[in-house]
């Protein structure tokens, strides 16, 4: 049996891991809980814009307007976003398995990664892939800038002709419970049809423009809300992931605590044997 | 004098502000005002400052675009981003006009996109003086 010090430092040990798993699993959660509220800020805005652009597409003339245009899929952009730490569970080992499937689809060579996240990008650069264009280490300070940028270089690079696709993998978050692996097409913009009865009013510059203007913008609140459910489901899973390690924690510290009680008592037992042992040696003589 | 409703929307955050007697815009067309009982419409907006004028008192905001929408009752801005005069890092938007600017003379990056920062962080120079 080990000795009685070994297995009263071990549970130290393990008492130590365990408050910092406790603590990281509230931290995940405070974190998701901001990320949940900015979703909901961001909603009445994404809604307004792409009502608002597509109330006027009937009216453009759509061949000025290179974001709409679906062409044959050649190569593609596949813009892949994971964290930038792990312990949160298979979060990004997951997202990285689903993109790498997605890119066998048309081929390495086809596809240009554009990676969101220090995880996914260590991951394909260590393994060779073609990386567009990567951000990382920038989480920790999530703005709406963040998703401006990606936007526009998102933007820049399906305008310069150079890909027939953008599309997303990312988290999509339900609940805490359940992330859901999506993946959706971005560029060209896609769009139902819809009739809406003409409101008599002024448009300027005009019709076209104010469309032209506004998609770019529409795309950067798609980003935006790409960012922050990945980021609300990262943070979930981080929850989940140090929940069940503060469990195992608790569960170890049981068996140890077992363990120490019973190497202690056996070394009662012992010394115990030991005093009458040396006594009736006493009195037998 | 009149009054209307006035709203601002943007991915972060919704800001009503109440009812206003004036707002200036950046209209894509050059600048241009609103006043209680304009004609409905749906204006471009591109980078510039704001400006509201609420109970005779004037405030500034600098935005990077957007659109304006004009109704009978109100008027929404729905706004990439908004920042009152009296918020904004000075410090940070220097900085940011003097990345861009080094960022066109040496030719790295899209140089549509570094002149939109460049432009971006000049107006909330600007509007920061107010």
């Amino acid at each position: 049996m080990a000795n009685l010090k070994d297995i009263r430092d071990r549970i130290k040990s393990v008492k130590s891991i365990q408050q910092v798993t406790k603590a990281m699993k509230l931290v995940a959660a405070a974190k998701m809980r901001k990320a949940q509220e900015r979703m909901e800020e961001a909603r009445p805005y994404a809604d307004r814009l792409f009502n608002v652009i597509v109330s006027l597409l009937p009216d453009v003339d759509r061949s000025l307007l290179p974001l709409l245009d679906a062409r044959e899929v050649r190569r593609e952009a596949l813009v892949v976003v994971t964290g930038d730490r792990g312990m949160a569970g298979a979060f990004n080992a997951n997202i990285i398995r689903r993109a790498e499937e997605e890119i066998a689809e048309l081929g390495r060579e086809n596809v240009d990664l554009i990676c969101i996240g220090r995880k996914g990008r260590d991951h394909f650069r260590v393994r060779g892939y073609d990386i567009a264009a990567q951000y990382a280490d920038f989480w920790g300070e999530l703005e709406f800038t963040h998703a401006t940028s990606f936007g526009e270089e998102i933007v820049s690079h399906f305008v310069k002709d150079s890909v027939d696709r953008v599309r997303v993998v990312y988290n999509w978050f339900r609940n805490i419970a359940v992330q859901e692996i999506r993946v959706e097409d971005l560029l060209p913009l896609e769009y139902e049809e819809v009739n809406v009865t003409a409101v008599d009013r002024l448009y300027e510059p005009s019709k076209d423009e104010i469309v032209r203007s506004l998609i770019p913008r529409h795309l950067n609140v798609q980003v935006w809300k790409y960012l922050l459910e990945s980021y609300a489901s990262e943070q979930a899973a981080r929850m989940v992931a140090m929940e069940n390690a503060t469990e195992n924690a608790q569960d170890l510290i049981k068996d140890l605590t077992l363990d120490f009680n019973k190497a202690r008592q056996a070394a009662i037992t012992k010394e115990m044997l030991e005093i009458v042992s040396g006594a009736e040696a006493l009195t037998t003589n | 004098m009149s009054t209307f409703a006035l709203e601002i929307v943007t991915p972060t955050k919704t800001v009503d502000q109440g009812e206003v007697t004036y707002i200036r815009c950046p209209g894509a067309d050059g600048l241009f005002g609103v006043m209680a009982g304009h004609t409905p419409g749906l204006f471009a907006l591109s980078a510039g400052e704001i400006k509201v004028a609420k109970e005779g008192k004037s405030q500034y905001f600098a935005t990077s675009g957007g659109f304006a929408e004009v109704t009978g009752e109100k008027v929404q801005l729905l706004l990439e981003t908004i920042e009152a005069s009296t918020e904004i890092d000075l410090e940070r938007s220097r900085e940011a006009l003097e990345r861009a600017t080094s960022r066109l003379s040496s030719g790295e990056g899209d140089p549509d996109r570094t002149r939109r920062a460049i432009a971006r962080a000049k107006n909330r120079l600007k509007v920061s003086q107010r």
